[in-house]
């Protein structure tokens, strides 16, 4: 097959308040070919995406399709041009069905002429029978799981015929074997000569799939699309972190001699868990690991007090407790929670990295002196804000203009700040570099060596056969069994997937 | 329970339609004068122009946003309409159509600073509120407008057979047009789109700014209408017309189902929503409670139908955990 560039793009630079997020970064797409975009978060990859799709535009630099030069004003400009996207960020309209969804681009020729829904829907159709998704046009994309409406977004994106077709992170809430799935599609799709740029974290997927790749590094080309035959995963990540991987590495705790910290008795819930039971001692790393949606995060805010308990009792220190709301969890018990979801929970964005890290003390020092003093919350929370080597300007500085993993270690310094003995981390490294990941895991176990308590939940299984003492397995809010970590990642790893499967076998 | 039943029981209107027909039965029952023709005739025209008002909200709820200015916006319109009438002697139909073209130009205004300037709908339309009685009130200096056309004057007096006004025939098309428009028609879904998730319709091609703008234009245009059927019904030009059409105009949308939040919004219930605040508004008056209640009554009523939304979204998203 004759290999022609199908698009590239020259030199682009661009700069947000604060931050230049591109240094004039290159990258050529050919047909019949697809492509790994790789990088650490922040290194500038959905920036890239965002401009070659009209989202954003560079402040400098060329993008050539097809030999002509090309300037997209808006994301529909791009898709008049036939590049194609599917974005990290959920893009659907929840309320309307799988069809309409499909072809929201292509209802815009005339505003006011009838949408034919039955011609939609048998459109439709021919694209889900193509990824061999067995969905009914006519229903409501929020009636979708989370990987169903994935593959609906691909859908979406194939529906345009796209010449380039970008994909940032499509893979992210797929299973396995809805993986393969695509995988085999989007080779048929070059196969037919589409150009197709493929962004992963999941670097055997992108060695798997892709032949050509460009690796991006604080928003300048490591490598410029060369092909992938002859690097090996070691390579990669020596190109994405500028060094070879860390070790940092599992090593074995023993906490077995201490007391539990936290003890939950055949919990359930309003939100569903029927029957949990798990405890975690003074200073162990418990691991909770399962698939989206098993209800791990869930489990944590009702330990936490935000849903209420229905059965079952929860044990601090040995003695039985009753947290009735999330303050109570925090000052009385002293039980913190990192949120998975940082910018929408874990963080007031807006608001300053003093009164960030400070917001969970407001409460016992101005209970000391019925007042509070900027002065008194830098005193405190200042030692914590140099521990973790937050590079912030100062602390007057709004955290929503610091990087994701200074604003992450920000919202572990905040319960450091607090002194709790028992942390809820929920998914802690999601969208930070692998240094600061690096650094979080070391500041997770220091601080379990110190006595703290720690129930560690996450998707990510490298990080939780790294990290965690014991492994604990949920599926459809139950506990389905627990693993004695040994820091072997094959081992581990099958045995927490025959955990999985077992229960959905049964 | 068979499958189109269900559906029925979930729908948006399903709800609105029971408390209808309990409070017609109710109120009917205790005073058999409710359901005479004149009190029915006198009910359609509330609804006739309520209707409008509620109607004109709920283009601007569908897309998330919020109209403050609906009523200075109607207000203003009206005076437009009934002064050109009695100040320069210009025919009716030509005053109508300034009347509402005033209509669209206020909206317009609306939709092209909320979407150039960024900021909030709320800010925007508290603003340009402000903007539009200020000039209602310059022009009229709060005297109303008597010398409107007589043909208008009969319009608004006019009913079909006795008991159905005139007034209802221009809701009634709004009704199915606007129905047929966000069910049927690209825009309408862009705007359902807009409203649904702002980010992916961009995304998908859609223009943020145009849709802004054409919601907001349509909403200034029924507005204004609204305000054009007021004048035919009180067969004056009040100054002081739109001053009570806010609280109105969210609860009728609200209690018919639509989403704050954007992206969903039903046309059949948003009216039964105006049918029931004005069954109970009437049923005030009938029962010689206070007419200074009614306020309280739609306070309390605005409440319970967001509370009963909610309820039902969260009962919904919790049937689809268990799928």
């Amino acid at each position: 097959m004759a290999s022609e560039i199908a698009f590239q793009a020259l030199g682009i630079e661009k700069s947000f308040p604060g931050v230049k997020a591109l240094k004039g970064v290159s990258l050529t797409l050919k047909t019949h070919s697809i492509h790994a975009l790789l990088g650490e978060n922040g290194a500038g990859k959905s920036t890239l995406i965002k401009i070659i799709t009209g989202v954003h535009h560079p402040d400098a630099g060329r993008l050539i399709l097809e030999g002509q030069e090309v300037h997209f004003g808006s994301p529909r400009e791009a898709i008049a041009h036939r590049v194609g996207v599917v974005h990290q960020e959920r893009n659907l309209i929840p309320r309307f069905s799988v069809a309409e969804n499909i072809h929201l681009e292509q209802l815009g020729a005339s505003l006011l002429k009838p949408v034919d829904y039955a011609d939609l829907n048998k459109q439709a159709a021919r694209w889900l029978e193509a990824l061999g998704l067995d969905i009914d046009p006519r229903t409501p994309v929020s009636r979708l799981s989370v990987a169903k409406m994935q593959l609906v977004e691909i859908a979406k994106a194939l529906s345009l015929r796209s010449r380039v077709l970008l994909l940032d992170e499509p893979t992210a809430s797929l299973t396995s074997s809805e993986t393969d799935l695509l995988f085999s599609f989007l080779r048929k799709l070059r196969d037919q000569g589409a150009s197709l740029l493929f962004v992963s974290h999941k670097l055997e997927e992108a060695q798997e799939l892709c032949d050509s790749v460009t690796v991006l590094r604080d928003g300048s080309n490591a490598c410029e699309s060369r092909p992938m035959e002859g690097l090996g995963r070691q390579d990669i990540v020596r190109l994405m972190i500028g060094r070879a991987e860390g070790e940092g590495g599992w090593r074995e705790r023993n906490s077995t001699g201490a007391p539990p910290a936290i003890e939950l008795k055949n919990i359930e819930t309003s939100l569903g868990h029927v029957d949990v039971n798990l405890h975690v001692r003074k200073g162990e790393i418990v691991g909770l690991y399962g698939l989206v949606g098993a209800g791990r995060t869930e489990l944590a805010k009702c330990i936490l007090g935000q849903f209420p308990l229905t059965a079952g009792t929860v044990e601090i220190d040995g003695k039985p407790v009753k947290i009735r709301s999330v303050g109570e969890a925090i000052h009385t018990h002293r039980v913190g929670y990192v949120s998975e979801d940082r910018k929408g929970e874990g963080l007031v964005l807006m608001h300053s990295v003093l009164s960030n890290a400070g917001i969970a003390v407001w409460r016992p020092l101005s209970a000391l002196l019925g007042f509070l003093t900027d002065r008194l919350v830098r005193h405190k929370v200042t030692p914590y804000i140099e521990k973790l080597e937050v590079k912030t300007p100062s602390l007057a500085q709004t955290v929503a203009n610091l990087s994701g993993g200074n604003q992450q270690k920000i919202s572990v310094a905040k319960w450091l700040a607090a002194g709790v003995k028992i942390l809820l981390v929920d998914e802690p490294s999601v969208g930070i570099d692998i240094k600061t990941k690096a650094y979080l895991h070391d500041l997770l176990r220091e601080l379990a060596d110190n006595g703290t308590a720690i129930l560690l939940i996450t998707s990510d299984m490298p990080e939780m056969i790294l990290l965690a003492d014991r492994i604990l397995v949920m599926n459809d809010y139950r506990l389905q069994g627990q693993l004695i970590n040994d820091g072997s990642y094959a081992g581990m790893s099958e045995g927490i997937m025959n955990l999985i499967h077992r229960s959905e076998a049964a | 329970m068979n499958g189109s039943l269900a559906n029925a029981v979930r729908s948006d209107w399903f709800g609105p339609l029971l408390v209808t027909i309990v409070a017609v039965a109710i109120v009917g029952g205790f005073n058999p004068s409710f359901l005479s023709p004149l009190n029915i005739q006198v009910l359609l025209l509330a609804i006739a122009v309520n209707g409008l008002i509620a109607f004109s909200q709920m283009l601007i709820i569908a897309i998330g946003q919020m109209n403050l200015s609906v009523g200075a916006i109607g207000g203003l319109c009206a005076i437009v309409f009934a002064g050109m009438m009695d100040a320069w002697h210009v025919p009716a139909s030509l005053a109508a159509l300034s009347a509402l073209s005033l209509g669209v130009i206020c909206g317009v205004i609306n939709g092209f600073l909320i979407a150039r300037t960024g900021i909030s709908a709320f800010v925007i339309t508290l603003a340009s509120l402000s903007v539009y009685k200020g000039i209602n009130l310059g022009i009229t200096h709060a005297q109303p407008f008597y010398n409107i056309s007589d043909g208008v004057k009969s319009i608004g007096q006019g009913a079909i057979f006795g008991i159905i006004p005139w007034l209802m025939l221009p809701t009634m098309a709004v009704g199915l047009a606007l129905w047929f428009m966000l069910n049927r028609q690209p825009i309408g879904r862009f705007i359902l789109a807009v409203g649904g998730n702002q980010h992916a319709a961009e995304l998908s091609g859609i223009s943020i700014a145009n849709t802004v703008v054409i919601v907001h234009a349509l909403s200034g245009f029924l507005a204004a209408l609204a305000g054009l059927l007021l004048v035919a019904r009180l067969q004056m030009g009040q100054p002081t017309i739109g001053d009570d059409w806010l609280i109105l105009s969210f609860a009728a949308p609200v209690i018919g189902g639509a989403v704050l939040a954007g992206g969903h919004v039903s046309v059949p219930a948003t009216l039964l929503g105006v049918v029931i605040v004005a069954i109970i508004t009437q049923a005030l008056v009938l029962f010689d409670i206070d007419p200074f209640l009614v306020q309280v009554v739609l306070g309390a009523m605005i409440l319970a139908a967001v509370g009963a939304n909610r309820f039902r979204e969260s009962r919904l998203s919790r049937n689809l955990k268990r799928l």
